[in-house]
This record gives structure tokens, C-alpha cells and sequence, in this order.
């Protein structure tokens, strides 16, 4: 079914594609009319789109809706976030009902190229692995042979599995499901020799076992998942703004500005500084922004370093150390790299 | 035999004398001899007793084990149970804490009251229909239906009303006054709610042409008041994309079920008329509705619906959903109540137009009540399937019960909490679908009674 329904969905956004030319000048100006931004995220995930008890929806995804909101309106809080599953995200964007999606997806080329989207940057750098008992004793991906692998089904994790037993020439049987809790039971019920899904999944999963200590994440990263927000193909604009605020966030943490200093730093002498602020220069305004968006922006949010620690940091139930990572700054040996502000 | 003997007999009339009853066998009566009969009738049939009673003591030892004995109710995260029982007992505190959004969904959770107050304006509303010395029946329920839609959704949406809006609110809440006037005043009096006024202010009894104009004006009195209390009487507005839980759940299930019924009856009898175009129309909705999967239409009126519309027009995602729906069960319900239709024999019709009776007065009167009687079983089938189908509004984002009990599991304190949430919506669905099943069964009995054979 799920199959039928991307199949449904790949056509919709044909189909869409050639009608929403129109719609796609003017985003901008619909969002400051509507006087709220339609940011879609996905089915609540912990750490970037996860759903309270209180109702209240948060994550590093959410943040950049927010942040998006917070540079339009200065009002972080004026989002209306639409919650779909995988298999209608692009429809829902291009038909026009969803001004960005902000939700874990991977930029690839024949998304990039052949579904009228636009990719507007990468907020998180993921990529698939493996967890594994402890007592099984293997320590890296090539030991699993003929193991039993829970899988989630409909998205690329299975073809990336798929591939990778493939290319090493290995036997896989694959036990697959389209609820990460089933197949997380399974995997404790011993249905399956090894879990496998993207790492940003991986460690929060293992924290909520009764045991974490008792299984391991194999070294191996079998795919990149460069992860960021999408817009609709056709509106430059709309893409720049969520474009440049993402960047804003990064060379933010860059140069220093947090949520806490940037008043002060409104003061600075960096001529960095002076133009990520809007200070000098007027690189808001041609966006059809005013010219300190960005300081709305950190804010609101912060720079990109304090929204990772926030919801997917070392310290949070996610738990996803940054340091040397592929999401730690360029400067750090990571890969996050704004392109200059000037 | 003897003559002597034949010949005393003769004086006396031969009385049949039965013998006493003698008990059945101890081994055939009492719970020993149902258990015989029933449950340890050949050695293959106690075998499986046995075998089954086995299972059943497992299975449920098993889940009150779970569910009961070892889980855990107090507990700020799911690693302090897992802590304390690991995967041995349920953790309901993750439940708990969920149960506002699993009932009512993202809904502002200070405006919860509004929901409750309409769902028991509803109860109210209906209550009539069971007690006994109430005559308008008929008016009371047709109001339920078609009045109190307005009236819930504004204490459901809330926000700003215009002159239409406010005159629609206006007239679900007199319709409310209304039925209790009447329910009132017909369990006192006997007399309709308009009747009484009209003695009370001193209209003679025989005179029903001043009666009619007393009851009139008494009714346009309650509805001018609801008017002034409607205006003076605001909420805030709170938007569709907030909905969700098992309110959104029966929200949906209750238009598709109100729509379906009198929708379905149309079609079908649409679908046998005589006149081409109707018969035409209403066959080609009929089928192209029930030949597409329930979930290709939702997505085609969540995803390809506003294509065609213009820039800057919105249709309500909720809106969308529940037309799906609506239209959706409506070809499914024309079929059904087609197939009650053809159990009616001819004669019915004839009878009917022999009497001088129309079409209209002889579906109404003769052929429909006979027809829905036969079809109730179906008819709640449907209903029970529809409100179980309407999960599947979850794939274009709406947050339904189901969905709800998803996000449980997802919620970073709660993390991987997915039986708990599960094991407590299968209680809620189960308990919504046998109520309407038991309702149905009982309506049978009720209706039937005097057509048994």
C-alpha cells in the first residue's frame, strides 16, 4: 500500500507541478497575508520534530521553521506546523498547501531534479547504521552475513541496506515494518539479528531499551543522508530566504553571536558581524526582509550550535555528540559551512 | 379381555391419567449437565474444552499479568519503568499523561470544556428519544440531526460570526430550548410545547386557528431571544488544525454517519428510478465512489483537491476529509438500502398507489419503513466500519485517535511507549463499536416485535 501511495504521490507532484508556476511567485507575500508560516514537518520523531505531552511541538526540524517565522514576522510562534507522513510530503508542498518542509529529508538528485523541489541547504548530516547486541559479539557491519536486519520500510533505508549487503557481497534477510516501535520490539524480542536506521535514531532508540548498555552502534555509516529544508521549485526568493536564514544560523555560530550576546554584538566592530546583523549592508531587504532579520532570528533561536544542543546534543535524551562530527562547524573539522554573508 | 371386564369399563369414561414427571437425570440438568452437554459432549469435543480453556487461561493470566499485576502507575519517564519491570509491565503514567491529546488532541487545553459541554448538549438532545409520554419524536430527532451540527461546530471552532452564522447558532440553540419545552410540557400536559403557550395566554381550546398563531409567536419569541443570547455569547477561535484525538475521530465518523443515511437513501432510490438522467447519475457516483479505495479518495481531496483550485483559496484540510468521507460512505449506504429496497415485494407498491398514495407518500410511509427495519444490521455494520475507517484520515495528517496513540511512542520522554497507547485506543474503539452494535441489536427487537414469524 505504502508503494501504491508514493506511486500516487510521485504522480500528484507531476501533475502539480505543471499548475503551481503560479503560485510559486508570490510565497513570501501569502505567508505575510495568511500572517503565518505552513511549515510541514513529519509524524512526531524525538529531536527534530517531537510531539509533547503538552501538545507543544519542538525540535532542530521545528527550529528552523521557527526560525523562518522569527525572520518574516519576528514571531517565532507564528507557524502552523502540518504533520504528514513520508508518503504525501512533496504533494502536500507542491500543491502549495505547505510553504517549506522542514523534516529530515534527504537531498538527493532525483528529488532535487525531478520533483520540483529545491533544496535549501543541509541542517543535519546523517547517515545509516547499525545496532546490535552487545553479546552478539560483532563489531563491525561486514560480520553480518546472513543476519536478520529490522528494517523500516517505504524510505530509503531499505534500498540503502539493500545495497550495501549487496556491494559486499553478503546474504541479507530483511524483517520489515513501517512503525519504528514495532520493529524496535521485534529487535528486543530477538526477531532480528540487528536494528538498522539512520544514526540520528539510532542513540535515542538504544536510551529508551531496558538495558542501552547491553547493545552497540556498529562503527559503519553505510549512506550519506544529507538532511535540510525543501521548498517549491520556482520562487528563488522564497528559497533564498530559507536559504540564507539557515545560513545565518551557521556563520552566526561562527563568529560567536549567540541568542545571549547579540545585543552586544549589534555593537561589534567585525565587519562580519556588522552585516550578518544588517548593521551594514541591506542583504534582508532584498529578500523582501528587513534588514535585521537575522537578528530576530538569534533571537528567537540562537545560532545553529545552541539549537543542535538543544534538542539532539550530547546532553539531551537524543544524544548525539557533535564534536568531530560530520555537524560540527568546518572550522572544528566538521561540514557545516556558511556561505559568506556579504 | 374379558367381557365382565369391558363392560365395567364402559361404566366409567376413560380419563387419561399421566404418571408423575420424574426429574430429568442429575447428569442433564445444572451447570454439570450444560457443561455435559455443551462443553464435554464426545471425547473430541472435551479435548478441545480443554485445549481451549487452556489457551484462554494463558492468554488472559498473561495480559492481567501485564496489563494489571506487574505495571507500573507512577512514573515522570518511561526509563523509570523500564527501570523498575523492564518489558514486563505495562507503564501506564506514559499513557496518562497523554490521555487530554489522545481525547481531544492539540485542542487548547483551557477550551476543553467546550467540547464536553457539546457532547453532553448532544446527550441532552437525545435523551428525549427514550422517555416515555414523548410524542415529537420524530421533531426532536430531526432536530438533533440537522440543528445541532450548527450549534456544536461554534462551540467547536468558536471565532467571528457573521449575520448567516449567527442566525444558524441562533436557531440550534432554540431548537435545544425547544425540545426540552416540549419534552417538558408533553410529560406534563400531553400538549406540544406551542399548545400549552397558547392555553396559557388564554386561547380557547377548540380554537385552532389561534392556537397555530400562539404557538407561532411563542416560537418566534424563543427564536429572537436565542438571537439576542447569541450575539451577547462569544469563544475564541479555535482552528481545525488543532482537532484531534478521538473528538476529531467522532467528529468525522458522526457527519459521515448523519450524511451517509439520508445521502445513501437518495441515491438509491435514484439509482431505481424511472427517469434516465437521475437513474444515470446516481449509478455513475454510486460506482465510481465504491469502486476507488477509501484512502485514494482522501488523498485525492487532500492532495490533488487544491490544485484546482485558485491561488489563495484554502478548503479546510478537515473540510476536505470529511466530504471524502461523507461521499464515500454515502455509494456504500445507497447499496445497502437499494438491496432492502428489492426485499419489499411488489404488492407493497401496489398496495401503496391502490391506497392513492404518491411516490414520495408511498416510499415515506410504505416502502422505507419496511426496508430499514430489514436493513439495520447492515446499516450498523456500515456505521461500525466507517468509524473504524476513519483512521485512515491519518495519512493526510490529521491527528486521530490513532494517530495520537503513534505519537505517544515518539514523545523523547515516553520513547518506544507503543503497546500501552494501543492496548488503551483498542478498549476505546472497542467500547464505541459494541455500544453501536448492542444499539442495533436492541432497535431489531424493539422494531420487530410484531413481525416475528
Amino acid at each position: 500500500m505504502k508503494k501504491s501511495l508514493s506511486l500516487l504521490g510521485a504522480a500528484a507532484v507531476v501533475v502539480a507541478m505543471s499548475g503551481t508556476e503560479v503560485v510559486a511567485q508570490q510565497t513570501l507575500a501569502q505567508v505575510k497575508q495568511r500572517g503565518a508560516l505552513n511549515c510541514q514537518v513529519g509524524l512526531p520523531t524525538p529531536g527534530f520534530y517531537a510531539l509533547s505531552a503538552d501538545g507543544k511541538w519542538s525540535g532542530l526540524d521545528v527550529d528552523m521553521c521557527r526560525a523562518v517565522a522569527a525572520a518574516i514576522f519576528n514571531d517565532p510562534d507564528k507557524v502552523r506546523y502540518q504533520s504528514v507522513t513520508s508518503a504525501v510530503r512533496f504533494t502536500s508542498l507542491a500543491n502549495g498547501e505547505s510553504d517549506m518542509l522542514s523534516r529530515t529529508t534527504t537531498w538527493t538528485a532525483v528529488r532535487d531534479t525531478q520533483l520540483g523541489l529545491e533544496f535549501a541547504g543541509v541542517n543535519f548530516y546523517d547517515g545509516q547504521g547499525f545496532l546490535v547486541p552487545r553479546a552478539s559479539g560483532i563489531t563491525s557491519a561486514r560480520q553480518l552475513d546472513g543476519a536478520t536486519v529490522c528494517v523500516l520500510t517505504g524510505t530509503t533505508t531499505e534500498l540503502n541496506l539493500a545495497d550495501y549487503f549487496r556491494a559486499n557481497n553478503m546474504r541479507l534477510q530483511s524483517v520489515t515494518n513501517e512503525n519504528v516501535n514495532v520493529l524496535v520490539e521485534t529487535y528486543l524480542g530477538g526477531g532480528c539479528d540487528a536494528y538498522t536506521n539512520d544514526k540520528s535514531g539510532l542513540a535515542a532508540r538504544r536510551s529508551a531499551f531496558p538495558n542501552p548498555n547491553d547493545h552497540v552502534i556498529l562503527p559503519e555509516t553505510i549512506s550519506k543522508e544529507p538532511l535540510g529544508p525543501v521548498v517549491r521549485h520556482g520562487d528563488q526568493n522564497w528559497g533564498d530566504i530559507v536559504r540564507w536564514v539557515l545560513y545565518g544560523m551557521i556563520e552566526a555560530e561562527e563568529l560567536g553571536v549567540t541568542s545571549k550576546n547579540v545585543d552586544e554584538m549589534l555593537k561589534s566592530d567585525n565587519p562580519n558581524i556588522k552585516r550578518l546583523l544588517g548593521v551594514e549592508g541591506n542583504i534582508g531587504q532584498g529578500m523582501g526582509l528587513t534588514n535585521d532579520f537575522m537578528v530576530r532570528v538569534i533571537k528567537h533561536i540562537g545560532n545553529y550550535g545552541e539549537a543542535y544542543e538543544r534538542h539532539v546534543g550530547a546532553n539531551t535524551p537524543v544524544g548525539i555528540p557533535r564534536d568531530e562530527s560530520l555537524n560540527a562547524l568546518w572550522t572544528k573539522g566538521g561540514l557545516m559551512y556558511a556561505m559568506p554573508f556579504r | 379381555m374379558p367381557d365382565e371386564a369391558r363392560l365395567a369399563a364402559a361404566d366409567q369414561p376413560l380419563v387419561f391419567r399421566p404418571k408423575p414427571e420424574r426429574p430429568p437425570p442429575t447428569s442433564s440438568i445444572g451447570v454439570l449437565g450444560w457443561m455435559r452437554a455443551n462443553l464435554f459432549s464426545s471425547v473430541s469435543n472435551a479435548l478441545l474444552t480443554l485445549l481451549g480453556a487452556y489457551i484462554a487461561i494463558v492468554f488472559f493470566t498473561a495480559i492481567i499479568n501485564w496489563a494489571l499485576v506487574d505495571a507500573v502507575w507512577e512514573a515522570s519517564n518511561r526509563r523509570e519503568c523500564l527501570d523498575r519491570v523492564g518489558r514486563a509491565g505495562a507503564c501506564w503514567p506514559g499513557v496518562i499523561a497523554w490521555i487530554p491529546n489522545l481525547l481531544y488532541g492539540l485542542y487548547p487545553k483551557d477550551q476543553v470544556w467546550r467540547i464536553n459541554i457539546a457532547f453532553l448538549i448532544l446527550v441532552a438532545w437525545a435523551l428525549p428519544l427514550w422517555l416515555p409520554r414523548v410524542r415529537s419524536k420524530v421533531g426532536i430527532g430531526l432536530s438533533a440531526v440537522l440543528l445541532y451540527p450548527f450549534l456544536a461546530s461554534y462551540f467547536f471552532h468558536g471565532g467571528a460570526k457573521d449575520l448567516l452564522w449567527t442566525a444558524l447558532i441562533a436557531l440550534g440553540m432554540a431548537a435545544f430550548a425547544w425540545v426540552w419545552l416540549t419534552t417538558l410540557s408533553e410529560r406534563t400536559t400531553g400538549l406540544p410545547f406551542g399548545a400549552v403557550v397558547a392555553r396559557l395566554t388564554g386561547a380557547p381550546e377548540d380554537d385552532e386557528a389561534a392556537t397555530r398563531t400562539r404557538a407561532r409567536i411563542a416560537y418566534a419569541v424563543l427564536y429572537l431571544v436565542a438571537v439576542g443570547v447569541t450575539t451577547q455569547w462569544s469563544l475564541s477561535e479555535v482552528s481545525t488544525r488543532y482537532w484531534g484525538g478521538l473528538f476529531l475521530t467522532l467528529v468525522i465518523s458522526g457527519f459521515g454517519i448523519t450524511f451517509s443515511l439520508p445521502a445513501g437513501v437518495m441515491l438509491a432510490l435514484g439509482r431505481r428510478s424511472q427517469m434516465p438522467f437521475i437513474s444515470l447519475c446516481s449509478t455513475a457516483f454510486i460506482e465510481l465512489f465504491r469502486s476507488v479505495p477509501l484512502i485514494t479518495i482522501l488523498f485525492m481531496f487532500n492532495t490533488m483537491l487544491p490544485l484546482f483550485l485558485p491561488v489563495g483559496v484554502e478548503v479546510n484540510r478537515l473540510v476536505r476529509a470529511i466530504v471524502a468521507v461523507c461521499l464515500f460512505a454515502a455509494a456504500y449506504m445507497a447499496e445497502i438500502v437499494r438491496g432492502g429496497l428489492q426485499a419489499i415485494p411488489r404488492g407493497q407498491y401496489e398496495a401503496a398507489s391502490a391506497v392513492g398514495l404518491g411516490f414520495w407518500q408511498s416510499t415515506a410511509l410504505v416502502i422505507m419503513p419496511q426496508a430499514l427495519r430489514i436493513m439495520i444490521p447492515t446499516i450498523v455494520g456500515n456505521f461500525i466500519g466507517l468509524f473504524k475507517d476513519t483512521t485512515l484520515v491519518s495519512i493526510i495528517g490529521l491527528f486521530d485517535l490513532l494517530s495520537m496513540a503513534r505519537a505517544v511512542g515518539e514523545d523523547t520522554t515516553w520513547l518506544g511507549l507503543f503497546l500501552e497507547p494501543f492496548f488503551f485506543i483498542t478498549m476505546i474503539y472497542f467500547v464505541f463499536c459494541f455500544l453501536m452494535s448492542q444499539y442495533s441489536l436492541n432497535l431489531e427487537r424493539k422494531l420487530g416485535a410484531g413481525q416475528r414469524r
